[in-house]
Formats: C-alpha cells, sequence, structure tokens
C-alpha cells in the first residue's frame, strides 16, 4: 500500500509538471497581439485589392485570435503556425480565390510587432498553368 | 516438503516394487531447448512408482507387462506424459525432452539496454510476442502481429505505440523495426519492411513503448520492435506449416466484385542445428494472397540463413554471418472506387504494380568474458530495389551500410557501463526521390547502476551528426534516464525519461509524384521531428491460489515537436500532399496488461490481455484553450486472447477492441475535396466511425508428437471495420494449418 501511494505521489506531481503549458512564443504574442489592417495586396506583382479583383476580399482588418480562429478581412476561419512558426495555414469557412476551400500555407517573410508580410502561391482556375503569386503586407493597427 | 515426499514416496515404491518386473524402460531427459541432460527428474508411473533421473540425466525403470503412463517431472519444467505399452521382457528406450517453465516476470530480454535483462527488472515498458502467438493464430503477416499488441495500432503499414504517431501515407516510420538489435528500414522511405522479416525462424518479439533513441537513434522516437531470430541448440530443430485460407463474404454484399472466393496460402520451413562448434539456421517462406480487394494481390518469397562459429581457441570469441532476403510483387490499395459499390475495388488510376527486392547481410563478431566484458561488432549491408514496371518513372535504389561496435564492461559490482558508435551511409537511386546520399554518425554512453540491492538506475547518452548530400544537420544530444525499485519480491517500480528525434526520411523530404488525384509535393527544407517521453509503473507478480501471472500498469505521458506529418493544401508548389513540420503534440494516457496462467486438472488456461487510454491533443500555442485531436488515434484499445489446451487440443480466442478515429485529414471531409478523392467517404465516414470489436479463433489438434492441424476463423462476426480512410479490413476469413515439428 505503501509503494501504491509513492507511485501515486510520484505520478500527480510528474503530471501536474507536464501538464503545465509553456509561455507563448514571441511570434505568437507578435501575431495574435494587435488587430492588422491591410497594407498592400498583390497578385503577380500588381494591387489585386479593387473592386472585383482577386484580393479585394482580403482588404481591410485581420484579427488572428489565440485560439486558432479569426477573421480575414471578410472571411472567417481557422489558422496555425507550421515548421517552427516560419508559415501559417490558414483555412477560410467559405471559399476564396474562385472556389478554393482548402487550407493555404503561406509563408512569413516578416513578422514583427508592427509589421506582417506573407506569401503563397495559390491555383489560377482560370489558367491552372500560371498560378497566382500572392503576396499580403499587413500593420498593426 | 511435498518434493520430499514425492521422492521418499517413490524410494520406497522403487524397493517395495524392484523384484516384480517384466520389462524395462529407460532413456535420457534433457532440456528441450539446449539439450543439455536434466539430473534430478522425477520419473513416475503408476502410483507413486518409478525413480529419478541420475547426473547424465539417464534413468531406468523395471516395470510389469501392460500399458503404462509415465510422468516426467521437474521444477521449472513443463511436466511431460507418454503413454506406452510394454511387452514381456521387452526393453523399451524413451527419451524426452522437457521444456522449461518461464515465469513472466522472469522472462529476459535484450532490447531496454542491449544487454540481457530480466523484464520485471526494466525502467521502460515492454512487452514481448511469443512464437507460439503466431503458430497458434495462424499468423504469417508481421503487421498483423503487432497490431494485436495492446497500445499498438499499425495503420497500413505505419506502427504507432501508444498514438505516437498518426498515418503519413507510407512515409518515415517514428517506430524503428529491428532484427536482431539491427536497423530494418528502408533507406529511401524509411518505413518498415514488414513482408521481409523472418517470421519463420523467431525466438520472440520484443517491443519498446516510448522513445528509445538515446540507444537506436533516429527512427526511434516512439519506440522499437525488434524481431529477435533463434538460435541452434545441441537439439536439431526442424520447423514446417503449410496454410491455406478463404475470404468469405462481406457483410455488405455490393460490395462483392468476385466471382470465385479469393484464396491465400503460405508455407515456411526453418532448420537450426549444431554442427560442432557451429550454429547453423535456415529459413524460408512463400506467401501468396489473391486479396479479398480488387487490384490489391500479393505474393511474397523470403529466405534466411543464419550462420555462428565458436573459435575453439579463444574462449569466448565468436563470428558469423546472418542473411536475409526477399522478394514480392504486389499492388498495394490506395483509394477505393466508391462507398456504395465499390469499396473493395481499387481504382485502376492508383493500382501500381509494384516488384520489390531485398536483401541485408550481416557479418559479425563477439568477444565475450561471462560477467567481466563484451565488445560486439556488427554490420548489416542491405540492399533494396524496387520497380515499378507501369511507371517507371518511380522506381528506387535503396543501399546503405550500418555498423556499430558496442562495449559492454563490468566496471565494479554495481556499475556496468554500455557504450558504442555506430555510422549509417545510405545511397538512393531514384526518379521519384532523385539521387541522394546521406550519412549518419552517432557515439552512445550508457550506465547502469545497483547502489542498492532492490535498486536498479540507468542513465544514457547519445550524440548523432547526420548528413544529407553533403549538407550538414546539427549535432544533437539526447538523454535518457531510468530508475527500477523491487519494493516487494514480486513488485517492481519503475521510472523513466528518454528524449528521441527522427531525421526526415528521403521520401518526406524529396517524393515528388502524382497517384490518381493526388498530387505529392517534396518539402527539402522539412526540419527532424523531437520529442521526449516520461512514464512510470509498477509490474507486479501474482499468485492467487493456482492462478500466477503478472500484472503491468503505466502512466505516460509524450511530447513531440515539429511532428512531420503530409498535410493537403494549396502550396507555393501548387495543391497536394506535402511533408510539413506541424507544431506540438502531447499525449499522456494509461496502460494495463496482464498475464495469468492456471491449470485445471488437465486443461492449460492462460489469459493475456490489456487496455490503453491515450488522450492526443495538438499541443500549439495556438490551441492553448482548444482540444483538437491528433490525427489517426483512437482514444480506447483493448486486447483480449484466452488460449486452453486439453489432451491434443488447444483452443484459442482472440478479442481485439478500438474506439473509433478522433481525427483524420480535412481532405477527407471537406467539401472541396471529400469526393475527388474517395467518393463516398464523407457519408460512410459519418456512419461507420463508431469503433469496433473483432473476434478470431483458432482450434489445433495435435495428431502426434510432431504434427499438428489447426483451424482459424479470423473477424468471426465479419465485423465490417476500417483502418486508414478507404482501408476497409478484411471480412471473414477462414484457414487450415498443418505444422510440424521435428
Amino acid at each position: 500500500m505503501k509503494n501504491l501511494a509513492l507511485l501515486f505521489i510520484i505520478s500527480g506531481c510528474l503530471f501536474a509538471f507536464a501538464c503545465n503549458k509553456d509561455k507563448p512564443s514571441e511570434r505568437f504574442k507578435f501575431l495574435t497581439g494587435p488587430v492588422w489592417t491591410t497594407d498592400s495586396l498583390l497578385a503577380n506583382g500588381a494591387d489585386a485589392s479593387g473592386p472585383g479583383q482577386l484580393l479585394e476580399p482580403f482588404k481591410g482588418d485581420a484579427k488572428f485570435k489565440e485560439d486558432g480562429t479569426g477573421y480575414f478581412g471578410i472571411h472567417t476561419g481557422q489558422w496555425s503556425f507550421f515548421s517552427e512558426e516560419t508559415e501559417i495555414k490558414i483555412t477560410t469557412d467559405l471559399p476564396v480565390f474562385g472556389s478554393i476551400i482548402i487550407p493555404i500555407l503561406c509563408d512569413i517573410v516578416e513578422l514583427t510587432s508592427l509589421s506582417l508580410k506573407i506569401t503563397t502561391v495559390v491555383p489560377n482556375l482560370a489558367n491552372p498553368q500560371e498560378p497566382h503569386k500572392i503576396r499580403l503586407t499587413f500593420k498593426a493597427r | 516438503m511435498r518434493c520430499i515426499l514425492t521422492a521418499l514416496g517413490l524410494l520406497l515404491s522403487f524397493v517395495l516394487n524392484a523384484s516384480d518386473f517384466d520389462g524395462i524402460v529407460k532413456g535420457k531427459v534433457f532440456d528441450k531447448n539446449t539439450g543439455e541432460p536434466l539430473p534430478g527428474v522425477y520419473v513416475v508411473y503408476g502410483k507413486n512408482l518409478g525413480t529419478t533421473t541420475n547426473a547424465e540425466g539417464s534413468y531406468t525403470l523395471k516395470t510389469s507387462q501392460g500399458k503404462l503412463n509415465i510422468t516426467f517431472q521437474f521444477v521449472g519444467y513443463e511436466s511431460v506424459t507418454r503413454e506406452i505399452f510394454v511387452n514381456d521382457n521387452e526393453t523399451i528406450e524413451l527419451n524426452i525432452g522437457l521444456e522449461m517453465r518461464v515465469r513472466e516476470i522472469d522472462q529476459v530480454v535484450v532490447s531496454a539496454n542491449r544487454t540481457e535483462q530480466r523484464i520485471a527488472e526494466l525502467s521502460v515498458s515492454m512487452d514481448i510476442i511469443k512464437t507460439s502467438f503466431l503458430t497458434e493464430n495462424h499468423i504469417t503477416d508481421a503487421q498483423e502481429l503487432i497490431n494485436k499488441t495492446p497500445g499498438i495500432e499499425v495503420m497500413d503499414g505505419q506502427a504507432s505505440v501508444r498514438g505516437g504517431s498518426g498515418y503519413s501515407y507510407g512515409a518515415g516510420s517514428r517506430v524503428l523495426a529491428l532484427i536482431d538489435g539491427l536497423p530494418f528500414i528502408s533507406a529511401d522511405a524509411g518505413n518498415i519492411k514488414w513482408q521481409f522479416l523472418p517470421l519463420e525462424n523467431l525466438s520472440q518479439v520484443e517491443i519498446i513503448k516510448g522513445a528509445s533513441s538515446v540507444l537506436y537513434g533516429s527512427s526511434a522516437l516512439n519506440g522499437i520492435i525488434n524481431f529477435r531470430t533463434a538460435d541452434a541448440t545441441n537439439v536439431p530443430v526442424t520447423q514446417i506449416f503449410t496454410e491455406a485460407g478463404v475470404f468469405s463474404k462481406p457483410q455488405n454484399h455490393n460490395w462483392i466484385w468476385w466471382n470465385a472466393p479469393r484464396k491465400f496460402s503460405s508455407t515456411s520451413i526453418s532448420h537450426l542445428q549444431k554442427f560442432g562448434r557451429t550454429d547453423f539456421g535456415i529459413s524460408g517462406n512463400i506467401m501468396v494472397d489473391e486479396g479479398y480487394r480488387r487490384l490489391n494481390d500479393e505474393t511474397v518469397g523470403r529466405i534466411s540463413l543464419k550462420l555462428k562459429h565458436f573459435n575453439s581457441n579463444v574462449e569466448g570469441l565468436n563470428y558469423g554471418l546472418n542473411l536475409n532476403s526477399g522478394y514480392n510483387v504486389k499492388r498495394d490499395f490506395l483509394l477505393w472506387e466508391d462507398a456504395d459499390s465499390g469499396a473493395l475495388k481499387q481504382s485502376p488510376l492508383t493500382a501500381v504494380e509494384f516488384h520489390g527486392t531485398f536483401i541485408a547481410i550481416d557479418p559479425f563478431i563477439s568477444l565475450k568474458k561471462s560477467n567481466r566484458y563484451q565488445h560486439d561488432f556488427r554490420m548489416r549491408i542491405q540492399s533494396s530495389l524496387n520497380r515499378l514496371p507501369t511507371s517507371e518513372q518511380n522506381n528506387s535504389d535503396a543501399f546503405s551500410v550500418y555498423s556499430e561496435y558496442q562495449l559492454w564492461y563490468r566496471l565494479s559490482d554495481f556499475l556496468d557501463l554500455t557504450a558504442g558508435a555506430s555510422e549509417n551511409y545510405s545511397k538512393v537511386g531514384s526518379n521519384f526521390f532523385g539521387d541522394h546520399h546521406s550519412l549518419n554518425i552517432a557515439g552512445f554512453g550508457q550506465f547502469e547502476m545497483r547502489p542498492l540491492d532492490r535498486l536498479k538506475a540507468v542513465a544514457g547518452f547519445r550524440v548523432e551528426y547526420y548528413t544529407l548530400d553533403g549538407i550538414n544537420d546539427k549535432v544533437i544530444p539526447i538523454f535518457r534516464a531510468g530508475l527500477n525499485w523491487q519494493a516487494a519480491d514480486y513488485t517492481f517500480l519503475r521510472a523513466s525519461f528518454g528524449q528521441g528525434y527522427r531525421f526526415p526520411s528521403i521520401a518526406e523530404k524529396f517524393a515528388s509524384t502524382t497517384l490518381g488525384s493526388i498530387k505529392i509535393i517534396p518539402n527539402p527544407d522539412i526540419r527532424s521531428e523531437s520529442g521526449w517521453n516520461t512514464e512510470i509503473g509498477i509490474k507486479q507478480g501474482i499468485r492467487i491460489g493456482e492462478i500466477t501471472g503478472q500484472a503491468d500498469l503505466s502512466l505516460f505521458l509524450m511530447q513531440n515537436s515539429n511532428l512531420i506529418e503530409f498535410y493537403f493544401a494549396s502550396y507555393s508548389e501548387g495543391v497536394g500532399f506535402r511533408a510539413t513540420n506541424l507544431e506540438q503534440a502531447r499525449v499522456y494516457g494509461t496502460e494495463l496488461e496482464f498475464a495469468l496462467i492456471r491449470s485445471f486438472g488437465a486443461v492449460n488456461f492462460t489469459a493475456t490481455g490489456g487496455y490503453s487510454y491515450i488522450y492526443p491533443v495538438d499541443n500549439s500555442d495556438t490551441y492553448k484553450d482548444t482540444v483538437i485531436y491528433l490525427k489517426y488515434r483512437r482514444m480506447h484499445s483493448g486486447k483480449l486472447y484466452l488460449n486452453s489446451n486439453w489432451r491434443k487440443f488447444d483452443l484459442g480466442i482472440n478479442i481485439n477492441i478500438r474506439s473509433k478515429i478522433l481525427s483524420i485529414d480535412d481532405v477527407f471531409l471537406n467539401s472541396f475535396t471529400r469526393e475527388l478523392f474517395l467518393p463516398g467517404f464523407y457519408e460512410y465516414w459519418q456512419n461507420h466511425n463508431t469503433g469496433y470489436i473483432v473476434f478470431d479463433t483458432s482450434l489445433g489438434y495435435k495428431i502426434n508428437e510432431r504434427f499438428t492441424i489447426s483451424f482459424a476463423v479470423k473477424n468471426l462476426t465479419n465485423t465490417e471495420y476500417m483502418g486508414r480512410p478507404g482501408d476497409i479490413q478484411p471480412q471473414r476469413n477462414y484457414s487450415i494449418r498443418f505444422s510440424g515439428k521435428f
């Protein structure tokens, strides 16, 4: 009985210690801290934020919430870091870029407390041979 | 006391009956495994009549004419009874081999610390699978064998120990398979070559549940499975079996696509023998499986050799060569046609014929001085060729040379050192993966301490260096430590901590292809994954009346970073699957295992089993307050195996229970993509992802001392269940096996 008690004490301590969540990383705090506002929205090097253009729905504010949800212009969805926080996966609740509702992997080019720059490539449904090269830059509001 | 009374009784009866006999029965009694004579064995017949064996293991009975039941009894060995008929003035020679009865708690293993140790004294969780389990259950596939171990699931070839792995489309195993302690994974895909494991000549399979990288390096992040082959003994042993079986109809008759029942067969032989100071072993197997699914058939042939010579001039010096080789032709099942009528039909778009050739040659030399030191140098030169006649662009040649030196040294009565170094050079030539070469160099050391009579401690470290195509990865140091305390005669408490890591396989980095509608995107920048696990446990020997056995309870926690998984998304390179570093993963849980043995007169009864509970979650910052389950894990799994034998009959029932899969790839659920990959899957998943219970049964009959015939029914209740998405598991199937041991 003494042995079992000892086992349970050790296990209790071990699990209490292990179940403490680590502190969030700096990049996590940078990303989730501010409400971001779009600075430039480029598709294939040209501005695509105008009415009816490819990136118009992303124009405005974006918020990456700590619980993995967020909004990106008019879209709501989920996000998470990948690859040691060098990539962001974004999945929108409604189709984007024509009819895409699959997760989009974006490379983080820059992430500070004031600035966020991400790039990605998405399919071009009109011309599959020439996908859209996207670059989004945000400023903290 | 009972032994003394029996001995006195035997002596008295022998004296009283000495003058009244008609025939003679004489012979030798020896250890069945080693061939060594056994002195002091009770040789009993009638009511306490008999004798004991002398120093050479010999005995002589003088008995009257007639039928005689002679029983051979010896402490620590299974009793054997033989029926003979003695004629007037006849002399019968009856030699008997007794099999050692090993208590579960005293079983000896080598994998946990790379030296021989009692299982009860380990600081980590370990399971042992005995070869009798394979025989009794008609198991010819190593995946099926491992899948029936508590806490382990093999999902389409990928093993996961206690939820430490998911399913990553056949690339990169976090569980390292070993044959006799040497790695047995392919140099290109980093997966286990299950079909070439020499099941026909095993002594036992040892499974470590938890990170084992300190001792076994990369790929042992989640555990190891060590297939230990059998050595020759003084008694030559030949074992054979031939088996044939047939699949019945699935529960859903709409899925039947065949006109004639689908069949499978397997034939195997192994022989072990000593020639003077040389041990020799050879084994082979041929398996043909038509498959219960269309375009999913397989033929495998494999052969293994073992040669070991004990030097006559230098005591303790032995050297030799092992060889494992095989050839297979198969078509893997990837995607079904549809859920309604085509779940057992593979889409011709993804059906690819695969021809695999494999050979591993393992030279070794060992010098051992009992209880002082042991030097071991071992190599594995391995080559595997994958040929895909209909898509030659996916051919792949992988070659590797693994070598290791290990020293075990007893520094003092309470301190042992195990240290060594290893290298693994790999070269891959392939259009599928590209041409690559890598080198992995490691050094390791471990101290085993016995500071107190009942306390054992172990502490080890490893330093690993990896370079791929001339690009160096960072040097990785990792550690492990463990304690085992014998709290009472049959009570052992343990605690352990171990780190692990895994370099991405070449497939995960460079695979680039299109299979049907699936595009695989390479990711040369993928990083290594790492993790640690900790565990506490108690192992308790059991003796309740006539019941003996053991129970083992453990609580465990493991955490991994940069977990590599294939993830479907829109990438810079296009839309498809790409190996990606996910963030933190955490799994904790508990596991209970037991083994109980009881004899009721002539009926021997064994019950083994276990239950595992895991809680596998994404532990990233993003999901601090949200529960996101890791993919392809089940929260509950249990196993119960009941076996009983009575006279010449042997009956086994194996029950496997698993709860539902907690989470799968979004691509199979997302309304945008789900119909593209697996038509009808989403609806099927909603209705059928409920967990399952599968019953397997077997009945054996011992025709005589050498031959047995047995019948097995797997999936007795014809349960419909699924592994990974689209992978419907076999429906009820029947097999008959004829086996012999002589």
